[in-house]
């Protein structure tokens, strides 16, 4: 390999121009701030956190005594008690994941430890989003059974009137329906873009790695 | 934050920084990147400093989160031209000035390691920077058996690519 071996001559010779940086230089480098990919991966992981949980307290007051009113109090706080057992155990996971990331780890372990942190909070999301959904389903039948209490509730809190039980339970329902549609298409839509752009080169050379050890 | 240490991982890093600059120009492709990237490779060296303890040499430990902050952690600029910049590179041919047949080669070969991947071009970076398989093993976090084979493969590659 002729080639290769005069370029590795010239690489050691030192005689590629390179450029300089002085001790001053290097120096005010110090003091920028990282953009590296953990990074944002850690804070969009922290949002995510804390959209999750803010989104359990932003409960309007009213659809929660709707709920009580109906008979669902004791279910939605077991719900809720589980909710956040299970929501401190991924931060636990999350954090350890993340203080294992270190860059003077080999170049493998290194991407594997970023993978396996976005996997963790991947997980807290699809549990997040598969919560949502049986919650949303579950609820929506309990409705479905009981039509007579959430139309008399409805019309009672909210004044609702001028309209057939059976014309706004098919309302009720459609929006209901939409809405977590809507909900689910928006999450999965910033996976995508957020994590496809960050994570695409990154898979693609662990793959490559993952390759050679076959 | 100490100052001490500071200057003294400046101090290392300035005297060192040529290896910085070469993974920089292997894996980027204009100055604004090149600059970028030391940048990044200079605050990763830094947080990773107090956990260096001098057990290995300086540049040696280097290598490791410079190239892994390349391939790993480094987010490439939106706007990444894939053009080679020849211009960038400029190889002093001291034994004959007047062989420009020699010079041609080179940046031929140079351009063929510019384009392969990420991995490959850490393999071959290490190569060139005279690392044995052990080292190079090491620092991917593979087996030196694999680092061999690997090795070897792209050696190939680039064989057919130079003389097809």
């Amino acid at each position: 390999m002729d080639e290769l071996e005069l370029l590795k001559k010239q690489w050691q010779s030192k005689e590629q121009e390179l450029p300089k940086l002085s001790f001053a230089d290097i120096y005010k480098m110090l003091l920028k701030k990282s953009s590296s990919i953990v990074k944002w991966i850690f804070y969009i992981s922290i949002a995510e956190i804390v959209f999750w949980t803010l989104l359990a307290f932003l409960v309007p007051e009213s659809s929660t005594k709707f709920s009580d009113d109906i008979g669902l109090h004791n279910i939605l706080l077991g719900v809720n008690i589980l909710n956040y057992l299970v929501f401190g155990f991924f931060i636990i996971l999350f954090y350890r994941n993340y203080r294992k990331i270190s860059t003077t780890d080999s170049l493998k372990n290194l991407m594997g430890n970023i993978l396996r942190t976005r996997k963790t909070v991947k997980y807290f999301v699809v549990y997040n989003i598969t919560t949502s959904i049986m919650l949303i389903v579950g609820i929506n039948i309990y409705y479905f059974l009981n039509q007579d209490i959430v139309f008399r509730f409805m019309t009672e809190d909210y004044g609702i009137v001028n309209i057939s039980q059976e014309r706004f339970m098919k309302m009720f329902f459609a929006i209901q329906i939409l809405f977590g549609i809507l909900m689910i298409g928006f999450v999965m839509l910033f996976y995508r873009l957020v994590y496809g752009i960050l994570l695409r080169r990154l898979s693609k050379n662990y793959k490559e790695l993952e390759k050679i050890e076959v | 934050m100490n100052k001490e240490l500071e200057h003294s991982f400046v101090a290392q890093l300035e005297e060192n920084q040529n290896i910085v600059h070469k993974i920089c120009r292997l894996y980027t492709n204009n100055s604004d990147a090149h600059n970028d990237l030391f940048q990044e490779i200079t605050i990763q060296l830094w947080r990773a400093y107090p956990k260096f303890r001098g057990e290995s040499k300086f540049s040696t430990w280097m290598y490791r989160v410079a190239l892994n902050t390349a391939i790993t952690l480094y987010r490439k600029s939106k706007r990444s031209i894939s053009t080679q910049d020849f211009e960038g590179v400029s190889f002093k041919i001291s034994a004959d000035p007047y062989d420009d047949t020699v010079e041609q080669q080179l940046k031929l070969m140079y351009s063929a390691v510019k384009d392969l991947n990420d991995i490959d071009k850490a393999l071959i970076f290490l190569y060139l920077e005279d690392k044995n398989y052990k080292e190079i093993s090491e620092t991917l976090g593979i087996t030196e058996v694999n680092a061999r084979v690997k090795m070897n493969r792209i050696k190939e590659k680039l064989r057919t690519i130079l003389n097809p």
